[in-house]
């Protein structure tokens, strides 16, 4: 009897043994795989080899791979490579905080997003160390803001993002429409211009398509239907939990009507790619995403080649447009063993030749203000000159009030969201129940 | 019960055993004892993954936060004018009190998981972690009914397989295929098929056949997300409980058969009689590796539906990862094992498992 009780403790000893390495492999596996743009050779001993963490939403990564060759042609003594990340930003900043935890220089500069500065900034250094006074009056302030810690400059801004409306023109001139200002007119279109394109046989076509998977991409999408009926900002940056208001309700209520019937069921498992593929096929006459998606629309192969346009989001009935600030930044690693070569790269990923490069390229909004202005930039992506005040009024998520607690108020925010899109239970319970839960997490006061 | 003499050559061969087994017990414990020691040691403490910030011991507070279950008594709604308990009109149903109202908030806040009835009267389920307890819901729920249906399915190829027909190495290799294919691998590939519009295989299936509309969001809608993840362990995980009771059946004498036909018993008297019985022992110990690895499922869950549905695994990883909680995490942790652990006593026992030849 007692040989049976050992031996199954020793087979789930090592089972469960499988599981804990299980969690802690992936981090490293990522890394050696080489890119196609790298070159073959072995680091010589006084070579430097630079790992940047870079996104690979869109174009990101093969913006990112030129970059690296440019400052790898200018610079023999250094080889850059460039570290290919998990689209969704909460699987990336998993893959990050094992990095952190075992404090590795594994990987020299991270990109981190807008949201990340507070939680993160003890295991990056302060740019102001290495040179980034010189640079940092050319980005937005509000950006540079949120990117500094108790007077430590923690990342160096890189693009900038905010939730634009994309429409088809082509679509809205057919059905005689204007681009819709608020969101009930934009259902009524999109029900209407559905239900005719289907009519004529396309039987794939939906009205708007958005990002409804439950992760930071939902918290960013309902930020802007709250904001924009003047449903406040889920904590206020006072540090009130003000979520639970009538007209957040009100708002979130009405998207929860959207899903099966302008939206396609499957929009609650919906991420910016998920939205862009149904998109950029032809088969959507809305979509709510980043401005990453409109060169990638404006390419040869795309279907609404010269068939779109974007706009400010539509507002509710009691609230103006609001878009939700993204973006990402450039940080450099405390545990870096290069720490003043990486921090160069940093900064040179981050100059005005990059950022205009990845703004003509793949329409990553600049961060720098003067290239609004360039027009090669305004040529590429001529919405940058006419929704500069988008970009620079977006409304901020609650990272700062609620650091360094933001992820678990976001996760309970969107999850509480997500429950109401697939209709398990109504806004105003699930907003009731959000309010104790954040009050759990942060101790903040209800409003 | 042996007994306890002993003469010295066994003593000294007992002893020699013991020297070899040495190496594999200190490999054993730096590799397994070690860092679940950690992780029972860090369940009982605040700590925060990936921070410079102080650790504090806590106790069993990791463990209050996930477990803690109450049910308590939702009261009639009474109107207070007329004093008479209020109905709905619409359904004619009585309406009671809100659960958010009833439930305790000091020391830890409950939360609704279920209202049920009960000799007439409505009692909610509160719970103060309700994703932890829908984690181990949803993983039970996924093991048992995986398990079954991957022991029934696999043992009908096993038996198909064991007969002698022209191809059958080609055809035993064959089938390993799904089991070979890398987790996530397969998991995204389910995920094309199970996409939500007519580009998924099933979506467009079913539209071809005039079921649907061809527009089922399988992976985010709650009805389906269960049966989805059932559907693919079963398709990845079949060919091994097949490995497992071919290798078994392989072991079944042929003349048993032949004795069985002479006597004039049928296919089916043979499968109860002969197949069966010896069967049981190889059935045993793939149920128990089935069951044991669908307990700690992770990478079907984390592919497919990332934070909307947990299972256990994937609900640890969350608050390790995502809520940087070590510390709570390590408590998952160790109720994953004291559950899987459950789970091969019980086995081990009611399926009578020989694992030591002289006991």
């Amino acid at each position: 009897m007692n040989k049976r009780i050992w031996l199954s403790v020793l087979m789930v000893l090592v089972l469960m043994f499988g599981l804990l390495a299980g969690c802690g492999s992936p981090a490293e596996e990522p890394a050696e795989e080489p890119t196609e743009e790298e070159p073959v050779e072995e680091p010589s001993e006084d070579e430097v080899v630079i790992t940047v963490a870079a996104g690979a939403v869109g174009q990101e990564l093969e913006l990112t791979q030129m970059a690296a060759q440019m400052y790898m042609d200018d610079n023999p003594g250094v080889i850059v490579e460039v570290l290919d990340t998990p689209d969704l930003a909460q699987d990336r900043l998993g893959l990050y905080l094992q990095f952190f935890e075992a404090q590795s220089s594994e990987v020299d500069v991270y990109q981190i997003d807008v949201i990340w500065p507070g939680d993160l900034e003890e295991h990056f250094v302060d740019l102001y160390d290495y040179g980034a006074d010189a640079v940092v009056g050319d980005h937005f302030p509000a950006i540079v803001e949120n990117n500094t810690v108790e007077g430590r400059l923690v990342a160096i801004p890189w693009f900038t993002d905010a939730g634009l409306l994309y429409y088809r023109t082509d679509l809205l001139e057919k059905y005689e429409f204007d681009p819709p200002e608020t969101w009930e007119e934009l259902a009524q279109q999109a029900q209407t211009i559905q239900q005719g394109e289907r009519d004529e046989g396309n039987q794939d076509f939906v009205g708007f398509v958005w990002q409804g998977d439950a992760y930071e991409g939902l918290t960013c999408n309902a930020l802007e239907w709250i904001a924009s009926n003047d449903g406040g900002t889920i904590i206020s940056p006072d540090g009130l939990i003000t979520i639970n208001n009538d007209n957040a309700v009100e708002m979130i209520d009405m998207a929860a009507t959207w899903v099966g019937t302008i939206s396609p069921e499957g929009v609650t498992g919906m991420a910016e790619e998920d939205a862009r593929a149904i998109w950029q096929g032809g088969n959507a006459a809305f979509m709510r995403n980043w401005p990453y998606a409109y060169s990638l629309g404006q390419e040869d192969d795309s279907a609404v080649k010269d068939r779109f346009d974007v706009s400010p989001l539509p507002a509710g009935a009691n609230g103006e447009p609001a878009a939700t600030l993204g973006g990402w930044q450039l940080a450099v690693s405390r545990y870096s063993e290069n720490p003043e070569i990486a921090a160069d790269v940093a900064l040179f990923m981050a100059s005005y030749d990059m950022q205009k490069m990845r703004a003509v390229d793949g329409s990553l909004n600049p961060t720098i203000m003067e290239l609004y202005e360039d027009d090669d930039v305004l040529e590429a992506a001529p919405f940058f000159g006419s929704l500069y005040d988008v970009f620079t009024n977006a409304v901020a998520r609650p990272s700062t009030a609620s650091a360094p607690n933001y992820n678990a108020v976001s996760t309970a925010f969107f999850r509480a969201v997500h429950n109401v899109l697939n209709g398990n239970t109504d806004a105003a319970t699930a907003l009731e129940e959000l309010e104790l839960d954040l009050q759990d997490i942060t101790g903040f006061d209800i409003e | 019960m042996k007994t306890n003499r002993k003469s010295d050559l066994a003593k000294r061969e007992e002893r020699t055993a013991y020297k070899l087994l040495l190496p594999a017990l200190i490999i054993l414990l730096l590799i397994a004892i070690y860092p679940l020691g950690q992780v029972f040691y860090t369940s009982f403490t605040d700590r925060q993954f990936a921070s410079g910030q102080e650790t504090e011991f806590i106790g069993f507070d990791n463990y209050r936060r996930l477990l803690s279950v109450t049910v308590q008594q939702l009261e009639p709604l009474v109107d207070e004018e007329t004093n008479q308990i209020v109905i709905d009109e619409e359904t004619a149903k009585v309406i009671y009190e809100r659960p958010i109202d009833v439930l305790p908030r000091e020391p830890i806040r409950y939360r609704e998981y279920r209202q049920f009835n009960l000799m007439g009267n409505r009692y909610v389920l509160g719970a103060t972690d309700v994703d932890f307890i829908d984690a181990i819901k949803n993983t039970l729920v996924f093991t048992v009914t995986s398990v079954f249906l991957e022991l029934v399915l696999g043992l009908g190829i096993a038996l198909v397989v064991n007969s002698n027909f022209k191809g059958k190495g080609v055809t035993r290799t064959a089938m390993l295929i799904p089991w070979a294919v890398i987790t996530v691998v397969s998991a995204r590939m389910w995920e094309w098929m199970l996409a939500p519009n007519r580009t998924g295989m099933f979506n467009m299936l079913l539209d071809r056949f005039g079921l649907t509309e061809g527009s089922i969001a399988f992976l985010a809608s709650s009805s389906f997300q269960l049966p989805a993840m059932i559907a693919v362990d079963v398709w990845k995980t079949t060919p091994f409980m097949a490995l497992l009771l071919l290798a078994g059946l392989q072991t079944i004498p042929d003349e048993l058969y032949e004795a069985a036909a002479i006597d004039g018993a049928g296919p089916v008297k043979q499968f109860f009689s002969i197949t069966f019985p010896l069967l049981k022992p190889a059935m045993a110990v793939a149920l128990i590796f089935r069951t044991l690895d669908a307990l700690r499922v992770f990478d079907v869950f984390q592919v497919l539906l990332g934070q909307s549905e947990y299972s256990m695994a994937t609900y640890n990883y969350f608050q390790l990862i995502g809520n940087r909680n070590m510390g709570l995490a390590s408590a998952i942790g160790v109720i994953i094992f004291i559950i899987i652990f459950g789970f091969a006593i019980i086995y081990i026992k009611s399926l009578g498992v020989e694992m030591d030849e002289t006991s």
